[in-house]
């Protein structure tokens, strides 16, 4: 027996802490971990224990054999007993080494963890034949093994003996019992479902283990994953596989070919290694089960809420969506139930109820008309949005940047399998042209930008909000080069300009980055115009567009000429001087704007340390400007540093640029 | 046109097996990744007339064939008619079944009367009589299908007690004038019988769904009854009283008061009839009612209302409408009385339509 398997994820380790506190030396280190190792193992040394008590051992008053049993019982009530603890008890228990009092007891706390071996249960029933046990242990161990016959993992050697299980049921004393799995089902059932979630979380490769569906039904629950089963129990004649009892991904590929569908699709949705058999799948109706199953579920649960149901718990709704999230995750698509129960339940939602799980829910929606799009998910998303808070917006944002990054994944992963045109299923039911494509991608983000602007300007321009636009942004300036689609769409004003006068250095520098990658994209389709690769255009107001705002940031940023006519951004003379501020031009460069000044104001110090009075003009001028800038690139700001560098010609190597003569602009034309 | 099976008793025996097999599938490539059927495209009910979108996203008819009466027990044994009209059902919407055979009923009678009762066994159904009494019977009720699209009703009584004794529970399956260009549109696997009607004790309601869910894949929901329903059936109803005779028309609210007021409105029957002649336009052949008629009509009702109580009968929630043809409830019961089984088609061509738009897709 194993006993390191037996302990895996036992206890929490408390003992990772002491490495400051103790600073002795290492030895004592060591055996001061032994130690308490010893002590937090208490389930190691009872289990060790247990597998020692011997034939004829005195059990009044072994204080020891007590105690291990009660160490083994918390545990086994607590987490349930891992396989090899479950076949070392039942031995332990069958072969009344520890007495006929102790085997009732031990019977009665054996839950399994995960799963019963098979050579356990034989070698129980071999107990069973040896006729020493009394009649109450044998109905109690008969019980058992009914209770938990589906978590046994193989049932091949324990077909060959059912004849002899079945001689005892019908034995006049164990046929009459009734209620046979209730001493077990609860703890079962809390046991089992605690682990799944551990299960999940992770994705492992493992059939989960399903708590036995709830048999006494009041009430439909709609929300709950139906267990693995076959349809007939009538496919013995016939070789195949069945969901249920596969346990290794091994066992999966090795018998794809031969897997039989479940009774209930929806059931594949409980089971990382299920959904690896689904990922495989190529059956309409088998699809249409699950959707059938899935939209039902969903439907009752928000839309419906019938009298039948509806009232499960929060946890549980959120444990449903989450299995349906990861799902499609996994499967790098939307059920389209999913979708459908979302357009419906959108315009009924109030934006708080689950709101992450419904966004991301939300995210995974595919491409579609964008008339369709405007009317089932923009209009309600847009009401909501506009009478929510701040942190409800940025989760908009989020979700919108998602959506739209799957689209262009989606996109650059089929458009070269399809070329120009995609059909967005393989029945031809909806087809999709390129163009139909770009309009629905122009229309998100068209849509983003009134979202953005409009809400940077409610929220006073909150740097959350514009941190989660710019992230949108740095997925659009991308569009062509990383995705493939040709297509550039520009920030609008309302959100470019509070970008650029932000307060934030980051968000600042994000901008940087952003127009430098406009820059990179813009200039890619242009030289593949000019080799006429491509059909596509781009059109004159994109680049003009482009030159206005870096016209701006550079005249801002660099030129110390923001706000004066020609710069993109102009504002009216005398607004400027009622305003009193001297000097107005010069308020947002690299040494002045708010964003920078704290670094402006740093490398002063360390240029001047001597003087008294702060003169941040002295840093333009001549070498001290280009140390500057250095000093502000190796600050981190890559971004601004490449958007700089491209565009005003300074290189960070160069000394020989000053500040003053006007740098020019290298406008996209 | 279809080879049915004919009535069924069968006594209760646990079956060995040969039964329908979810065909093993061969999957040999993986999937493209498409997203699949659209569910804003057709045949998905999502949307079929834009402009109509409601809360859930479904179309509503706006207009409907008057009740005809049209002899019913010519085409379906009136034995079997009596069966499903006699007293109230509580109404279900299902999720189209898979791999439903109308061939297989017998089969099917012995694995829910040997599910019942492992159920049973495990201390879950209700106690009752003896296990060694106890049946299922599934039947197919002919000539109920009114258009090719629409599979056979179906109905199920597990019997429990001896020969002859009455049934415990009853409950029935049916697709009456379904919506053709959804019920053409599921794969041949599916059969789409989306009302599903029950009585008797809850539990054994329970363990029949269960047993369809696990058996047939499909979902079973409540199949409440909204106003416009019910005033579809009201208007039915009265529309009917020339030649069937409704002796009454009752209406029931719940208004939205504290604590609730419960009105029970009682039309004279010659009253209702003429209100309702006065708003409906006859049209000749193809004689069919308008919701705008129907709106009338309801409207009607509530001014006369109003003028007698200064209640506004409009704020609060229709619950009930009745009359001598029989009775409808919002939560999802209904009584069609035997005698005027004539225009049961009707009302069935209405419950069908309102199972059908809950299917989720």
């Amino acid at each position: 027996m194993d006993n390191s398997s037996i302990l895996s994820g036992a206890a929490p380790d408390t003992s990772r802490d002491s490495s400051g506190s103790a600073p002795g030396n290492r030895s004592l280190r060591v055996a001061e971990n032994e130690k308490r190792r010893s002590e937090r193992d208490p389930v190691r040394s009872a289990l060790s224990f247990l597998s020692q008590v011997q034939d004829g051992t005195i059990v009044k008053g072994n204080d020891q054999l007590e105690k291990s049993l009660v160490v083994v019982e918390t545990v086994a009530l607590g987490r349930g007993l891992p396989p090899e603890a479950v076949s070392l008890l039942l031995d332990l228990a069958l072969s009344l080494r520890a007495g006929s009092v102790n085997c009732g007891r031990i019977l009665k706390f054996l839950i399994p963890a995960s799963v019963v071996p098979q050579e356990a249960v034989v070698r129980g029933v071999s107990w069973l034949c040896v006729g020493r046990l009394p009649m109450n242990s044998q109905v109690l161990f008969l019980r058992w093994v009914l209770t938990v016959f589906d978590l046994i993992d193989f049932k091949d050697h324990l077909r060959a003996i059912y004849g002899f299980i079945f001689s005892f049921v019908t034995e006049e004393n164990l046929a009459g019992f009734k209620n046979y799995n209730s001493t077990w089902k609860a703890t079962l059932t809390a046991v089992q479902r605690k682990n799944r979630g551990d299960v999940t979380a992770d994705l492992s490769l493992t059939t989960e283990l399903k708590e036995k569906p709830a048999s006494r039904k009041r009430k439909l629950h709609h929300l709950e994953v139906p267990a693995l089963s076959s349809a007939f129990d009538t496919s013995a004649e016939r070789k195949v596989f069945r969901l249920q009892e596969m346990r290794t991904f091994e066992e999966l590929l090795q018998n794809i070919h031969n897997i039989e569908l479940p009774a209930q699709m929806g059931s594949l949705l409980g089971s990382s290694l299920a959904l690896h058999f689904l990922d495989c799948v190529q059956d309409e109706s088998a699809f249409l089960r699950l959707n059938f199953w899935l939209g039902h579920s969903l439907q009752e649960e928000f839309l419906l809420c019938s009298a039948d149901g509806g009232s499960d718990s929060p946890d549980e709704v959120a444990r449903f969506l989450n299995t349906v999230l990861s799902s499609q995750q996994f499967l790098q698509e939307g059920f389209f139930s999913t979708e459908s129960f979302l357009y419906k339940f959108l315009s009924v939602w109030d934006g708080s109820l689950l709101r992450t799980h419904i966004l991301d829910l939300l995210s995974h929606i595919p491409l579609m008309p964008s008339h369709y799009i405007k009317i089932l998910v923009f209009e309600p998303l847009m009401q909501l949005y506009f009478t929510s808070t701040v942190f409800f917006k940025c989760s908009v944002i989020e979700c919108l940047n998602n959506m739209l990054v799957k689209w262009l994944t989606w996109h650059s992963v089929n458009a070269l399998e399809e070329g120009l045109d995609i059909s967005l299923n393989s029945n031809g039911t909806v087809t999709m042209t390129l163009s139909g494509f770009m309009d629905t991608v122009i229309e998100l983000v068209r849509f983003v930008g009134r979202l953005a602007s409009e809400g940077l300007r409610l929220e006073n321009c909150h740097v959350l909000l514009l941190s989660q636009t710019l992230a949108f942004y740095e997925t659009v300036c991308d569009m062509f080069v990383r995705y493939g689609l040709p297509l550039v769409i520009m920030p609008p004003a309302g959100v470019f300009y509070p970008a650029l006068l932000a307060t934030d250095s980051l968000s600042v520098d994000r901008l940087g980055y952003i127009m430098y990658r406009y820059r990179k994209n813009l200039t890619l389709a242009k030289k593949q115009e000019q080799q006429s690769e491509q059909t596509f255009h781009i059109s004159r107001n994109t680049y003009q567009e482009f030159n206005q705002h870096l016209v701006a940031m550079v005249s801002c940023l660099w030129n110390s000429k923001s706000f004066l006519p020609g710069t993109g951004i102009e504002i009216d003379k005398q607004m400027l001087l009622q305003s009193k501020v001297s000097e107005h031009w010069s308020h947002f460069d690299l040494v002045h704007h708010p964003a920078f000044f704290k670094y402006a104001f740093e490398f002063h110090q360390k240029c001047w340390p001597a003087r008294s009075s702060v003169d941040l003009a002295s840093i333009k001028v001549g070498k001290y400007w280009n140390w500057y800038v250095e000093f502000l690139f190796s600050q981190g700001f890559d971004g601004l540093s490449d958007f700089i560098q491209v565009n005003t010609g300074h290189s960070s190597s160069s000394g020989s640029s000053s500040q003053g003569d006007g740098h020019q602009t290298n406008q996209e034309r | 046109k279809k080879n049915m099976l004919d009535f069924f008793i069968l006594g209760l025996f646990i079956s060995p097996g040969s039964a329908v097999n979810t065909p093993v599938r061969r999957p040999v490539t993986r999937r493209s990744k498409s997203y699949g059927r659209s569910c804003v495209e057709p045949p998905s009910l999502f949307w079929q007339t834009p402009g109509h979108l409601t809360t859930l996203g479904h179309r509503i008819p706006t207009s409907r064939r008057a009740a005809k009466s049209h002899n019913i027990t010519e085409k379906v044994d009136p034995e079997q008619v009596a069966l499903l009209l006699d007293g109230e059902w509580k109404l279900s919407y299902v999720t189209p079944l898979f791999l439903f055979r109308h061939t297989q009923l017998k089969l099917y009678s012995k694995r829910l009367a040997a599910f019942i009762i492992a159920e049973k066994q495990q201390g879950v159904a209700v106690e009752v009589g003896l296990e060694a009494g106890f049946r299922v019977s599934f039947s197919a009720v002919l000539g109920m299908a009114e258009t090719e699209e629409d599979a056979e009703t179906i109905s199920s009584r597990p019997v429990f007690g001896a020969d002859g004794s009455k049934p415990v529970w009853q409950g029935w399956l049916t697709c009456v004038n379904g919506d053709p260009e959804y019920l053409r549109s599921l794969p041949p696997d599916f059969t789409s019988l989306p009302l599903f009607c029950s009585r008797g004790a809850e539990s054994l309601s329970a363990l029949v769904k269960s047993w369809f869910q696990r058996t047939f894949d499909c979902s079973f929901g409540a199949l409440g009854l909204s106003s416009s329903t019910l005033h579809w059936l009201a208007a039915l109803w009265t529309g009917c009283h020339p030649a069937a005779g409704i002796r009454y028309l009752k209406l029931g609210w719940t208004m939205p008061t504290q604590p609730p007021l419960d009105i029970e409105y009682s039309v004279d029957p010659q009253d209702a009839w003429e209100l309702w002649n006065s708003v409906h336009k006859e049209d000749g052949a193809d004689e069919r009612i308008s919701v705008d008629e129907v709106q009338s009509f309801i409207n009607g009702l509530e001014t006369h209302f109003f003028r007698h109580f200064k209640i506004y009968l409009s704020s609060g929630t229709l619950t009930k409408v009745s009359t001598a043809l029989g009775s409808a409830h919002h939560h999802g019961k209904i009584k069609v009385i035997t005698i005027n089984s004539d225009y049961i088609s009707t009302v069935l061509t209405l419950l069908t339509e309102c199972a059908l738009l809950k299917t989720p897709v």
